[in-house]
């Protein structure tokens, strides 16, 4: 199926999708608010927009995410390919870490609340929390799945310590970082939502549940399509492409 | 001496250093007994939580929606993906369709659920409803169209009618995916539900420990967070894994 076909296939459903959302919300005997018409969201678009209440809310969570990125890939991935350079190292702090990273930060928040109370700096801990520990898990999985050949060929050839750190281990682990980096990102981005509702900053994840409270169901439409759009946009143009592109370059196939 | 340690044992002693490292913090007295509980006072409370049965109230509660929505969606999905999958135009022009809603899995669902279904299971379930719908439909629709064309054509020259096709080859072959979505879901399904708990409903380990935190029972709360991790741990570990890998081993495919 050429691109073209594709398009056509999108718009196809995009419209035909539109306009039975439109027919139903015409023709169903429930009040606007259970079903706002395409057109209530657009007008809610315009009017969010020229607000600047949108652009401004958009930018506050991004703003948010790319922060906990930089963070993880700052300390996240040196402290995962630290702790996995030794093997009892590895060992031991595995079942912790895997502890962590499947307790979402959405989890920690009461404790986070009482802590830090409600503010951006509960939120910030909370999504810092949650894309961190998937990196430091992935990283340190990382080295720790480079087959030890490659490593041993480097020694009986005399390479120091430091030499097989930096041409077989972290070469090796930079597959497993990108995916990491990609999942916690993931969780990050739900967890970001959740944290904005709870805590009530600034945010998409407030703007579609404080619409909740007046019932105000034509932006949490709004809300919605953007979180997803943002995410589908971030991951096709970003993170899948650094995902690959580590792989194809740095990836390693066992014969 | 390690290499003779049972499993079991190398596995908890990481936790002993870290509850260690904790009961040192709580007893140097760094953060007020408010701020961080000791090991002790969060043990004793866990107790009391578990004798007076309202901890188990809560992780049946959220163990059950957690199922009903697995019930629910799972089917669906792997169902509609199998046959979505069979049309390949139409398999690639829903598949970033998925994509989308897959991203906007979870809690972004809260707000129109509890519009259209008010506070409580209703609500709860229609969000585990989406977000793992979305997610095991996805990787089944990509495990069926990753089985290479290859093997189909084999079936076909041997005169495998369409049947054959669809039962020994593309569900047999899409079969690893399917699973690994599954377990994908279940993970971003839990975590879900724990902030969806803590929003629309009275009962559940995320309404514990946000219930809690109104109250500054930090105590609690780390018992509910414990519970939270502990659970997930045991499932993932015992159940979805071992599914994962016995899945794998049957019917993965090494693609020619």
């Amino acid at each position: 199926m050429t691109l073209r076909e594709r398009l056509a296939a999108w718009g196809l459903l995009l419209g035909g999708a539109l306009a039975a959302w439109t027919l139903a919300a015409a023709a169903l005997p429930v009040p606007a608010y259970v079903l706002p018409s395409p057109a209530a969201v657009l007008q809610a678009l315009g009017d969010l927009v020229t607000k600047g209440i949108l652009p401004f809310y958009v930018l506050a969570s991004l703003r948010r995410l790319v922060t906990a990125a930089l963070v993880a890939a700052a300390v996240g991935v040196p402290l995962g390919l630290l702790l996995g350079m030794s093997r009892r190292v590895a060992e031991f702090v595995h079942p912790v870490l895997n502890f962590f990273q499947s307790v979402s930060g959405i989890a920690w928040l009461p404790l986070m609340l009482v802590w830090f109370g409600f503010g951006e700096r509960t939120i910030l801990v909370a999504i810092n929390y949650t894309v961190l520990f998937p990196v430091v898990f992935n990283a340190l999985l990382g080295v720790r799945s480079v087959p030890p050949l490659y490593a041993s060929a480097l020694r009986t050839l005399g390479a120091s310590r430091w030499r097989i750190a930096r041409d077989v281990l972290i070469p090796g682990a930079l597959p497993n970082i990108a995916t990491g980096l990609r999942l916690g990102l993931a969780y990050g981005w739900r967890a970001l939502i959740a944290a904005e509702m709870l805590v009530g900053a600034h945010g998409l994840g407030f703007m579609i549940f404080s619409a909740q409270s007046f019932h105000l169901t034509a932006r949490i439409v709004l809300g919605m399509s953007v979180i997803g759009a943002l995410w589908v946009l971030l991951d096709y143009f970003v993170l899948r492409p650094l995902e690959e592109a580590t792989i194809a370059r740095w990836g390693l196939v066992q014969r | 001496m390690r290499a003779r340690l049972a499993p079991a044992a190398r596995g908890a002693l990481p936790f002993a250093a870290l509850v260690a490292a904790w009961a040192a913090v709580s007893r140097a007295g760094v953060l007020p007994a408010i701020f961080l509980p000791s090991p002790g006072e969060v043990a004793a409370t866990a107790a009391a939580l578990l004798r007076d049965g309202s901890l188990w109230v809560d992780i049946g509660a959220s163990l059950g929606r957690m199922l009903v929505g697995i019930a629910a969606s799972v089917p669906c999905a792997v169902g509609l993906g199998v046959v979505v999958g069979l049309h390949r135009r139409l398999a690639a022009v829903l598949e970033p369709v998925a994509g989308f809603f897959n991203a906007l899995s979870g809690i972004a669902w809260l707000p129109l659920a509890v519009t259209w279904f008010g506070l409580g299971w209703a609500s709860v379930t229609f969000i585990m409803f989406n977000t793992i719908f979305f997610l095991v439909f996805f990787n089944t629709l990509a495990g069926v169209r990753a089985v290479p064309r290859l093997f189909e054509q084999a079936v076909r020259t041997l005169g495998g009618g369409r049947r054959h096709v669809i039962l020994q080859v593309l569900i047999p072959g899409a079969m690893p995916n399917i699973v690994t979505g599954i377990r994908l879901s279940i993970g971003f399904g839990w975590r879900a539900l724990i902030a969806a708990e803590m929003i629309a409903t009275s009962t559940g380990l995320g309404f514990l420990i946000f219930n809690a935190q109104n109250f500054h029972q930090t105590d609690t709360i780390l018992v509910g967070i414990i519970t939270i991790g502990a659970l997930w741990l045991l499932t993932d570990r015992f159940l979805l894994q071992p599914l994962e890998r016995w899945t794998v081993e049957r019917w993965g495919l090494v693609a020619p």
